[in-house]
């Protein structure tokens, strides 16, 4: 299991990444996170919504309300020019995070 | 449930209603897809529950999360604009009175001292008071505002509460003759009619405004 204080580092990353296949609601974000990271990363409602809500105040998501076919009205989530602007230099700041544990301790990249 | 645990978080009507329907939905789906996946009803309601373990905790994430400084267009709306109109027509109506009638409950000492207002309780004015408030609170709570809507309601009361808390201690330091006919009587009286009578007034229809906001935008939630 991953420790808390790293998670939270990689929470942005993860989020963004995941929605830059297209608009999701937040069950579904956190499914997917967890669906791909296989269970590494687990994001409860009470650490992915504030998340969320942060990074759609800096501009990097927005939400909107949409009705889906059962009738529920669900907010998705999608990832702004901003934020695809920011995933970039992430991406390169975690890459570079990995390859210098891997130079100092072995530890592989993902 | 949601709306139960998110009670009193500091964001607008519509936004705490909002993220109750979609932590709301959240707990739902997650409640869904664990008895959908072969979890016993019991089992699947605690895998929901368990998403919040500090409902507190997480309500003041979400304030901080999605805490926006109000821009000074906002400002405008909810505060100043609500603020000054509510002053202007207070004045207003207190000058109108004051010209046309009917007097004053007590009349102004014909021999005073030059700085202490007016010993004068204005029952028309206040009565007039309520609807003034009312206006600022909707003006304000339209534009979104809820604490400024508050300080928007009472905003009249405001030159009258400086000149008594600080005008008036400035004056009995720099006037003798003030001092000298300054009782405590005389300025209960001034604070009750110019400060508590009218603040009151106008918070009733500025409450009942409140009020009836609260109930309209509640909206239902699943």
């Amino acid at each position: 299991m991953i420790p808390s204080g790293i998670k939270r580092g990689t929470a942005e990353l993860a989020v963004l990444s995941v929605l830059e296949n297209g608009a999701l609601h937040g069950y579904e974000i956190a499914r997917r996170i967890q669906k791909e990271t296989k269970g590494a990363l687990h994001f409860t409602l009470a650490a992915l919504y504030p998340m969320l809500y942060r990074l759609e105040k800096q501009k990097l998501i927005s939400g909107a309300w949409e009705t889906c076919q059962n009738g529920r009205r669900r907010r998705c989530y999608r990832l702004t020019a901003a934020g695809e602007k920011k995933l970039v230099p992430l991406r390169t700041a975690w890459s570079e995070l990995f390859a210098a544990l891997h130079r100092l301790a072995g530890v592989s990249k993902a | 449930m949601v709306e139960l645990r998110l009670k009193g978080i500091r964001l607008t009507e519509q936004e705490s209603a909002e993220v109750s329907e979609e932590l709301s939905d959240h707990l739902q789906t997650v409640y869904e897809t664990s008895a959908a996946e072969g979890l016993a009803e019991q089992a699947a309601v605690e895998m929901a529950l368990g998403e919040v373990s500090n409902w507190q905790e997480l309500r003041t994430k979400i304030e901080s999360s999605r805490k926006k400084e109000p821009t000074v267009n906002q400002r405008v709306s909810q505060f100043w604009f609500p603020a000054f109109l509510s002053l202007f027509l207070a004045q207003a109506g207190l000058m109108l009175i004051q010209t046309l009638g009917p007097t004053a409950y007590s009349r102004p000492a014909a021999i005073g001292p030059r700085m202490m207002p007016p010993t004068a309780v204005y029952a028309a004015w206040l009565i007039t008071l309520p609807f003034v408030g009312a206006l600022a609170a909707y003006l304000s709570r339209r534009a979104g505002g809820r604490a400024s809507s508050f300080w928007a309601v009472t905003f009249p009361v405001f030159p009258f509460l400086t000149f008594l808390v600080i005008g008036l201690p400035l004056a009995i330091a720099l006037d003798d003759h003030v001092a000298r006919n300054l009782s405590l009587p005389l300025f209960l009286v001034s604070f009750s009619g110019w400060v508590v009578f009218p603040a009151a007034a106008l918070l009733a229809g500025g409450v009942s405004v409140q009020y009836l906001f609260d109930r309209l935008r509640r909206v239902p939630h699943h």
